[in-house]
């Protein structure tokens, strides 16, 4: 494999967290939802990971999105669970591919739900396939430096002498 | 001779004389005429075209919609992959190791000592290819995960 033994790999203790144990159409029951309560969380983790493009700078981010997702299951689960499965159940049945279409009467209930007793609004229609902008705190990692070759050529002096050409332009009609 | 004496009879037309022969062309029967056809092609063609454009203006919506709540749960996700996915990455070198450890020679992460990336810093991960990540597992593990399209 690729990874030497100088590549610093973070231990099983740093990266072992409660991981969000739910299924697909649950995920996607409360998609809109957990990504506007999560929204902060979400940005910045994904902002770390376009940047750094390495996975072990922004593992903290990363628990720190899991965490918010926990969290908002919870509060769910605590105020309108039976809405919740209702919704979700609906996700999961109705199509092959969770298709959120079908459902629109539990939905509404659900956003009702929600919206009364977590005070979280759906989002506007494709929210989240929108360009947005995060300001983070984390500094922006370096642009990696243009390379300097030692051996490189060396160029003409700016004072050199340029003679016009002698056989007028490279042009292969213009030759000769 | 007499034998060939017998009353001939010509060979004549028909009593009235022989039925006009059909020349004239029977055309079919015409249900449209050409200005009513082209109408009705223009017609159906926008109308399919309204309908083809509600259409495609709904699975449009449908799909920035599922789009967008594969979106917003995509950071969940990829938190999960990566904690995953670097644990594994440890458990494969750690898998290296041992199995290689009566090799002289043999260093972890490179062919006994030479480097795969020769200018990256040392401490930089590059993500191995799906065979190598996959070397220690067991083949059903393999096969599983590189067919998981085909089998669900």
């Amino acid at each position: 494999m690729v990874v030497s033994m100088d590549v610093h790999l973070p231990e099983d203790s740093e990266l072992t967290v409660n991981e969000v144990n739910l299924s697909t159409s649950t995920l996607l029951a409360g998609a809109f939802h957990l990504g506007k309560y999560c929204e902060n969380a979400n940005n910045e983790f994904m902002l770390c990971r376009m940047e750094e493009k390495d996975p072990r700078k922004c593992i903290n981010e990363g628990k720190a999105v899991t965490a918010c997702t926990m969290e908002f299951f919870r509060k769910v689960k605590k105020s309108c669970l039976d809405e919740f499965n209702q919704y979700s159940n609906c996700v999961d049945k109705s199509s092959g591919d969770y298709s959120l279409k079908h459902c629109r009467k539990t939905q509404g209930v659900f956003d009702k739900c929600v919206f009364e007793k977590l005070n979280i609004e759906r989002p506007a229609f494709g929210y989240f396939c929108e360009a947005r902008v995060h300001d983070s705190k984390r500094p922006k990692p370096l642009e990696e430096p243009k390379a300097v070759y030692p051996d490189a050529t060396p160029a003409l002096p700016e004072d050199a002498d340029k003679k016009p050409a002698r056989f007028g332009s490279r042009f292969y009609w213009m030759t000769e | 001779m007499e034998a060939c004496q017998v009353a001939r009879k010509q060979d004549l037309p028909p009593p009235g004389g022989y039925k006009p022969i059909p020349y004239k062309r029977v055309p079919a029967k015409t249900f449209f005429s050409g200005y009513t056809m082209f109408a009705g092609y223009l017609g159906i063609t926008a109308a399919a075209a309204y309908l083809y454009y509600k259409n495609y203006k709904q699975i449009t919506k449908d799909q920035i919609e599922m789009r967008s709540a594969k979106m917003a749960i995509f950071p969940m996700l990829m938190a999960e992959r990566d904690r995953a996915f670097l644990k594994q990455l440890r458990r494969n070198r750690e898998a290296e190791r041992e199995l290689m450890k009566d090799v002289p020679g043999w260093e972890v992460g490179t062919y006994y000592g030479e480097k795969v990336y020769n200018l990256l810093p040392p401490d930089t991960l590059v993500e191995p290819i799906y065979h190598e990540y996959y070397a220690h597992s067991r083949p059903y593990e393999w096969y599983q995960r590189a067919y998981l399209k085909l089998r669900s």
